[in-house]
């Protein structure tokens, strides 16, 4: 590697040594600077008129250049008017730029960091201001990319998880494994975006969110692999890029204080039944001596009618409890959910100093986010420190560097449905008081729980006081809790050295360091045995970067070529425990304390990849843009034979608006491009092993057992292919008034790296192979607009859309179905498939089974429907659009702003919804039937809920009437058809209401400007078709990389807060 | 220009260097090479999933749910056999297939013999599940994504071959790293003969002529001669491998299961003393009482007996194949005349069978004599079959799997119960994925056996009545 690198260097050196083209005749010399703020302008072309010689100027906007024979110099910029000097014998010429109006805010951030003119883009990318994204203070920030760019998918969690999973599709699902999360690459440092979540569990995030929202000044989202060609297989998802707000050289010490206060509160809860309580019959127990009782053994609201009826609640069961042995009304609790969430809070402090002297900016920030969550004894703490600096060492070597620290300390709640307090919408008792439940704990230190074995039915006591199936959701809360929380640091250092005018190069190592701590407890007195797990998991990715970029301008042409390396080296080790058997002492968490010999795991993984890569943009009057890209890697994780590889990438713009004098036509620019993505698989899977089983200690000694691991590797493992194509235009209407931007879109993955799952017969229950393809076709369009422009009010509207169409064409030969992944409830499986020649992910499980002719649901002997088996294909889960709209009113010094976005299509199932029901919470368990009755009436009275079907006996057709919990026992347990939502939804996502103090109003006050704020995020669901209290914009999975079923998900959570920002 | 572009083009074809450390690929966090002993170790720790599971426990009716009474009333759900594969017969076929087998852990032929007969028995167990199984084409990995089903026949035909290569090859000489007979080789043949004989006499209705042929030869090769004898899994006082039982029950809380009317009227009559082994006396009054199979109405957990305290320690052992399960099998070959002794030999079986199922219960058998002398109990020729089947299927209690297939074989107990109308199902439903993952083959199987749509009710190839 040592080798390849030096050998770059002097091929580097070469080239450079080909722009010295050196003239002789007369010297002028000058500075270039802008006209508005008079700092220095780099990069600026000066050109003797009518010849090619030219050069440009150095980071000082400081130009030297032999002008021959010639009278006249040519300085131009893009983004600036061009301006035409006459030498008359001058040797030093300064000149000020004027900024080009219509060019304005053209400029994008592409792969690795290069500032480019827009117009010359042949692909489609999408900025958002960082302003933008911190509208409403979204915790992760990737979650406020939802709806404000086009093509870009954003599944989110619940505010309730406080920094929870946020997952980021970018034109559809782009792999059969559904793998498809982007890059994130900030300031040019790739950082890590994994996850430690499980499907459930306690959601911890995706890594992403430890970048500070405050720091950022923009993202640019690179869509397509033409976009990313740069970044290799690491940006074969699309890349979000982060562009953090700097210091400006020669500027004013400027401090920026912020400081925002929210209150988090839950909304959009599922309905509850009120009138049947707990028990699983109407009729009640008793003890011995006549007492009628609670049935505390059943965690399920079957039970008979709070009427008031005078009962011993299993309070009364608890000799310490002050309520022992009396009686009390047996009534409903309709808030008894509700009332278990808090009002959270967030509060959030910052500091930015920003400023910079002749040769150096800087920028320093401080954040310190305290966060209670709405869940009982949950908390996030989160501190960031962002430096970034940049020196001028000479005028020509530049040191510049940023270095981000992030500390996050968390105590979060679990979701999914038999994590934490989740259970409460699913497994409960209506008749239970939350109020009682909080006092969880009796002064002797003994807990009281709510789900226990019967009393003894000769002495009417308590014989255990163990939980049975539930614990207090408070005890879970309160002394079963896990804690996270991780160290992290992450930027670069670079040097960048301007070897001749417009040639430079540079150097940069990046890393990305953390070290995440992940505990659990389970304490005494809980369900199970106690208990106590650690894991303790370090990460470091580093990066070494030489880039060299050579720009040129001649005449009508103009030339920016990119070469470069990078050599990318990841070590990642994990070491976890958890105790085996028990505890030895109550409140004593630690491995020490494991009753039996504890399991224990560490782990190493090493991965590298080399690359090489180029780029070459080529353009002809501002008009005619040509990109070819080349980019060669070199993985690890392959077989040697098959890990180098090559993909090329090109693309087009043509600014046709050059061509016409049409006024109103501001800009307009045809793009279109072609390239090729690949990508590698994790570590370790060229290679067989086995499993190390556990050590069985039985009489005669320690046995030792080893196992061959399910997953079959592979030692003829080839790199996969993505081909894409896309193409589009960019309109601009009066000068900015009006925008449009349109691209269509198609991805070919094939001959993907999977795990396929196989017959478990074969011996294995997977194997990594390469097979398959799958297309993704798509638009996208973006509108801007701003309606109304005059001295009192602007108002500007962005809205977004995109449509991706997917379709799974080849699997592998013999294998029609790739299983993306399963969930198995009380025995009951569903699936998601995808099938060849359907779109990817297909909800499978058991449907009703029907009559052929009529479609009719048929009934067996006792009138309960019939199901299928679980092979019942309900379709793609995968929307048809998504997108956003965005209002942003302006009056005087006011600054109004609310976003929505939404969801047409996708679809999910809900265990949530299906289990409320099935346990007789649901307030469809006690409808009212079309006789009249209560569906829990007996059924011989009148009650009953009316099936209608054909007997699948007589074939004759039945309507009749079944005992509710029967019904709903087959119903909402192995019928998954029911449970089966759409999942479309308009989400009212952020408001914010802003004045603006400027000097002109504070006068003396030695401050430059305060800002206030109202503002409010995820404030309700303005249009959902899925059942009230299931988010579809929040669907649980953790880490899963398709949000496909909805299980225990946490509430939704609505944050209205308060804040100010002071400029000195 | 043109120079540059060469220039670049050569500096990116330079850095294509894909040498990397040698090891970097190499997994450093598990063992690229394993032991035959610890691949067969392995497979011995899946031995209690064979019998540790509800559902066997629901085909036999043993037990019936107090609560969520669902699964005992056999919903057509399927059941995966994908756990058998991956697991243990993978890892035995490993040892198979081996060509580099360690003599330190003990003579090969050894270690082979023994992987030969775990084997035999965990696809004995698959077939009489499902019927048609994978098998010759099984375990092939990459060489056979999609294995096809192999008859119930050929299987059994084969497996005769395979235990009896195993009983042939073994040489003197101990193997190591040996959870069940710690390395005791004259153990693992007995077992092997054993199992040889117990699959022989499963051929009763559908194939006499083999099954007799088979059982007496592997009679003759020498069957397990006492309890010490017996295939079991010893549990440990060790949360890594504790019994199934003790995690659900005590550790979950999960009083779910108590013992069936079915099981309960075949003993409490008879004051057999296993009975206060297998199940509790209820909570209300203190006796022996059985909870109806398929129960939805009146189902509880203070009334009726729930599965006994002995059963569900957390080192109770999981008795797989028995010295009482042999000689109730010699007693039933010798009443159908498949070997010699009639009545008088069987009687004899009989007894003894149920004396050693005692023992091995741990009852209390100062009643045995009383036991024994009861009109139904004591072998009377005129009802011996049903009376050796019902004995045994007590015994086989809570390895259900088996005492449902005797149940299909021989149709005792005669009071089993259908609940909600389901009777008890013949075989168990292919799982899903094999519809997807398997197409084909799963289709020609459920074809062949079922013409075309199976269900929980399509019959082996061996159970014909």
């Amino acid at each position: 590697m040592k080798q390849s690198f030096t050998r770059m260097i002097l091929l580097l050196a070469v080239f450079f040594a080909l722009g010295e083209v050196m003239a002789q005749g007369s010297r002028v010399s000058g500075k270039v600077s802008t006209q508005s703020e008079g700092s220095p302008l780099p990069g600026v072309s000066v050109l003797v008129q009518g010849t090619s010689n030219g050069t440009v100027t150095d980071l000082d906007g400081n130009y030297s250049l032999d002008t021959g024979e010639g009278k006249v110099l040519v300085f131009s910029y893009l983004g600036y008017v061009t301006e035409t000097i006459e030498i008359s014998n001058r040797s030093q010429i300064n000149i000020t730029m004027e900024e080009d109006i219509s060019e304005m805010g053209e400029f994008v951030v592409t792969a690795l960091g290069i500032t480019r003119d827009e117009k010359s883009i042949g692909y489609a990318t999408q900025q958002v201001d960082g302003e933008n994204l911190t509208y409403a203070k979204e915790q992760n920030v990737l979650g406020s990319l939802a709806g404000k760019v086009a093509g870009v998918q954003v599944e989110g969690a619940s505010g309730a998880s406080m920094g929870g999973t946020q997952k980021i599709k970018i034109r559809g699902v782009n792999s059969i494994s559904g793998a498809s999360q982007p890059l994130i690459v900030i300031d040019g440092t790739p950082i890590s975006n994994s996850n430690f979540s499980g499907d459930d569990g306690t959601d911890y995030g995706n890594l992403g969110q430890d970048v500070n929202a405050e720091d950022i000044e923009t993202i640019n989202v690179l869509k397509g692999p033409a976009a990313s060609a740069l970044y290799g297989i690491r940006g074969q998802y699309g890349v979000v890029m982060i562009t953090t707000k700097k210091g400006k050289k020669g500027s004013d010490v400027q401090v920026q204080l912020n400081s925002s206060v929210s209150v988090e509160s839950v909304f959009n809860l599922m309905p509850y039944q009120n009138q049947y309580g707990g028990g699983s019959s109407q009729t009640w127990r008793t003890l011995p001596n006549g007492d009628k009782y609670v049935d505390m053994q059943v965690d399920e609201s079957w039970g008979p009618k709070m009427d008031g009826t005078l009962v011993r609640h299993v309070q009364s069961f608890y000799p310490q409890d002050p309520e022992y042995g009396q009686l009390a009304p047996f009534v409903a609790h309709p808030d008894n959910i509700k009332d278990y969430y808090e009002t959270g809070s967030t509060v959030n402090n910052g500091v930015t100093i920003t400023g910079g002297g002749g040769n150096s900016n800087y920028r320093i920030s401080l954040n310190d986010t305290r966060i209670q969550g709405v869940e009982p004894n949950t908390m996030l703490k989160r501190n960031n420190v962002g430096v970034s600096l940049g020196v001028d060492m000479t005028s020509k070597l530049r040191i510049s560097s940023n270095i981000n620290y992030a500390m996050n300390s968390g105590r979060r709640p679990g979701q999914g449905s038999e994590d934490g307090s989740r259970y409460l919408g699913q497994w409960f008792q209506r008749s239970l008081d939350m109020e009682r439940l909080k006092n969880y704990k009796y002064d002797d230190g003994s807990f009281f729980h709510w789900n226990l074995r019967r009393p003894s039915s000769s002495t009417g006591e308590l014989a255990s006081f163990s939980p049975l199936y539930w614990a207090n959701p408070y005890f879970i809360a309160n002394e079963n809790y896990s804690e996270d929380n991780r160290d992290r640091l992450f930027g670069d250092v670079g040097l960048t050295y301007q070897v001749l005018p417009g040639l430079k190069v540079s150097g940069f190592v990046r890393t990305d360091t953390y070290t995440q701590n992940i505990d659990s407890r389970a304490a005494f007195g809980g369900r199970g045995v106690p208990g106590y797990s650690i894991g303790k998991y370090q990460n470091r990715e580093m990066n070494y970067e030489l880039l060299a970029q050579y720009s040129k301008t001649w005449e009508a042409f103009s030339l920016n070529a990119n070469l470069g390396s990078n050599f990318y080296d990841r070590n990642y080790t994990y070491l976890s425990m958890a105790t085996v058997g028990g505890l030895s002492s109550p409140g004593f968490y630690n491995i020490n304390g494991s009753i039996d010999r504890p399991s224990t795991t560490n782990y190493e993984l090493n991965k590298q990849i080399k690359s090489a890569y180029g780029m070459v943009s080529l353009g002809y009057k501002g008009t005619y843009f040509l990109d070819a890209s080349l980019r060669n890697d070199n993985s690890s994780t392959l077989p040697e034979a098959n890990n180098s590889y090559w993909y090329p990438s090109i693309s087009g713009s043509f600014v046709f608006s050059e061509l016409t004098d049409w006024k109103v036509l501001s800009l307009g620019k045809l793009r279109m491009s072609y390239a090729q993505a690949g990508s590698d698989l994790s570590p370790y899977g060229t290679t067989s092993f086995y499993n190390v089983g556990t050590v069985y200690t039985g009489e005669n000694g320690p046995v030792n057992t080893l196992a061959v691991p399910d997953n079959l590797n592979n030692p003829n493992l080839e790199p996969s292919f993505a081909h894409s194509y896309e193409a589009g235009f960019d309109l601009n209407f009066f000068e900015g008034r009006l925008g449009v931007a349109f691209t269509y879109y198609q991805q070919i993955n094939k001959n993907q790296i999977l795990n396929l799952d196989l017959s478990g017969a074969s011996g294995y229950g997977s194997a990594t192979i390469n097979a398959g393809e799958i297309r993704n076709k798509g638009y996208e369009m973006a509108i801007n607009g701003t309606a109304i422009k005059n001295s009192k009010l602007t108002w500007d509207i962005a809205f977004n859309i995109s449509r991706n169409r997917n379709e799974v064409v080849e699997l592998y030969p013999g294998i029609d179905v790739y299983q993306y992944g399963s969930t198995t409830y009380s025995s009951t499986t569903s699936y998601l498939n995808s099938y060849e020649g359907k779109p990817f992910g297909s909800l499978v499980g058991q449907a009703y089974q029907r009559d052929e002719a009529t479609g009719k649901i048929l009934l067996g002997g006792n009138n309960i429907p019939l199901y299928t088996d679980a092979t019942y294909d309900f379709g793609t889960v995968l929307p048809d659009f998504n997108g956003g709209l965005q209002n942003v009113v302006r009056v005087g010094k006011f600054e109004i702003s609310a976003m929505i976005d939404f969801q047409v299509g996708g679809q999910f199932f809900s265990r949530s919804k299906m289990l409320a029901v099935r346990t007789g919470l649901d307030p469809l368990t006690v409808e009212t039937n079309d006789k009249g009755f209560n569906v829990r009436d007996d059924v011989a009275s009148g009650g009953g809920v009316r099936v209608e079907g054909i007997s699948s006996e007589t074939g004759e057709e039945v309507i009749a009437y079944v005992n509710p919990q029967t019904y709903y026992g087959t119903v909402g347990r192995r019928i998954y058809e029911d449970w089966l939502y759409d999942a479309s939804y308009v989400r009212f996502k952020e408001f914010r209401i802003g004045y603006n103090f400027t000097k002109d109003v504070l006068g003396n006050f030695p401050v430059e400007n305060i800002n206030v704020a109202i503002m409010g995020k995820n404030l309700g669901m303005i249009f959902q078709n899925a059942p009230k209290g299931i988010n579809p914009a929040e669907i649980s999975v953790g880490s899963q990389s398709i949000g496909w079923y909805e299980s225990g998900q946490l509430p939704s959570v609505r944050s209205l807060g308060f804040n100010l920002n002071v400029t000195f | 220009m043109k120079k540059s572009i060469i220039i670049f083009s050569i500096a990116i074809l330079s850095s294509a260097c894909n040498n990397f450390d040698e090891d970097i690929n190499i997994n450093p966090n598990a063992p690229s090479q394993a032991s035959g002993t610890q691949l067969i170790a392995n497979a011995m720790t899946s031995l209690p999933g064979l019998s540790s599971t509800t559902s066997g426990e629901f085909m036999s009716q043993y037990l019936s749910e107090t609560q969520y009474v669902n699964a005992s009333l056999y919903p057509q759900s399927s059941t995966s056999f994908y756990w058998l594969y991956q697991g243990p017969l993978m890892n035995l076929e490993a040892v198979l297939e081996s060509d580099d087998l360690s003599g330190n852990e003990g003579p090969v032929a050894n270690q082979l013999a023994v992987a030969k007969i775990l084997k035999s028995y965990y696809m004995w167990h698959t077939t009489d599940r499902w019927g048609d199984v994978p098998y010759t084409e099984a375990l092939q990995g990459a060489d056979n994504f999609t294995p096809a089903y192999d008859t119930q026949e050929s299987i059994y035909t084969n497996l005769f071959a395979v235990l009896k290569e195993a009983k042939d090859q073994v040489v003197p000489g101990t193997i190591s790293n040996d959870i069940i007979y710690n390395g005791d080789m004259d153990k693992w043949v007995k077992l092997g003969n054993t199992i040889r004989m117990l699959m022989a006499l499963r051929l009763s209705e559908v194939n006499p002529t083999l099954g007799q042929q088979e059982f007496t030869a592997a009679m003759q090769d020498g069957v397990l001669a006492s309890n010490d004898d017996n295939l079991v899994f010893k549990h440990l006082q060790d949360g890594n491998f504790q019994n199934y039982w003790y995690g659900q029950i005590d550790l979950q809380g999960r009083e779910w299961w108590a013992l069936s009317t079915t099981l309960v009227n075949k003993m409490k009559p008879y004051a057999d003393p296993r009975l206060p082994i297998y199940g509790n006396p209820n909570r209300t009054d203190g006796e022996y009482t059985g909870l109806v199979f398929g129960d939805t109405e009146d189902y509880d957990t203070e009334k009726y007996s729930l599965l006994g305290s002995a059963i569900h320690e957390q080192d109770s052992p999981v008795y797989l194949v028995t010295y009482a399960q042999t000689l109730f099998a010699m007693a039933e070959a010798a009443k159908i005349g498949w070997v010699t002794g009639g009545d008088a030999e069987a009687e004899n079986y009989y007894n003894l069978a149920i004396e050693n199922s005692m023992n091995q219960w741990g009852a209390d058998i100062s009643t045995l004599a009383s036991f024994m002398a009861q009109p139904d109990i004591a072998y009377n020729p005129n009802t011996a079959v049903e009376q050796i089947a019902t004995q045994r299927w007590i015994h086989l209690f809570m390895h259900g799997y088996e005492g449902w297939a005797e149940y299909r074989r021989t149709g005792f107990p005669d009071n089993m119960v259908s609940p909600g109308g389901a009777d008890v199902p013949n075989r168990q439903i292919y799982i899903e994925a094999e519809q997807f993952n398997n197409t084909v083959n799963y289709n020609e199987a459920v074809q062949r056996q079922f013409g075309g749509t199976e269900s929980l009710y399509g019959k082996v190839w061996w159970d014909v009545n």
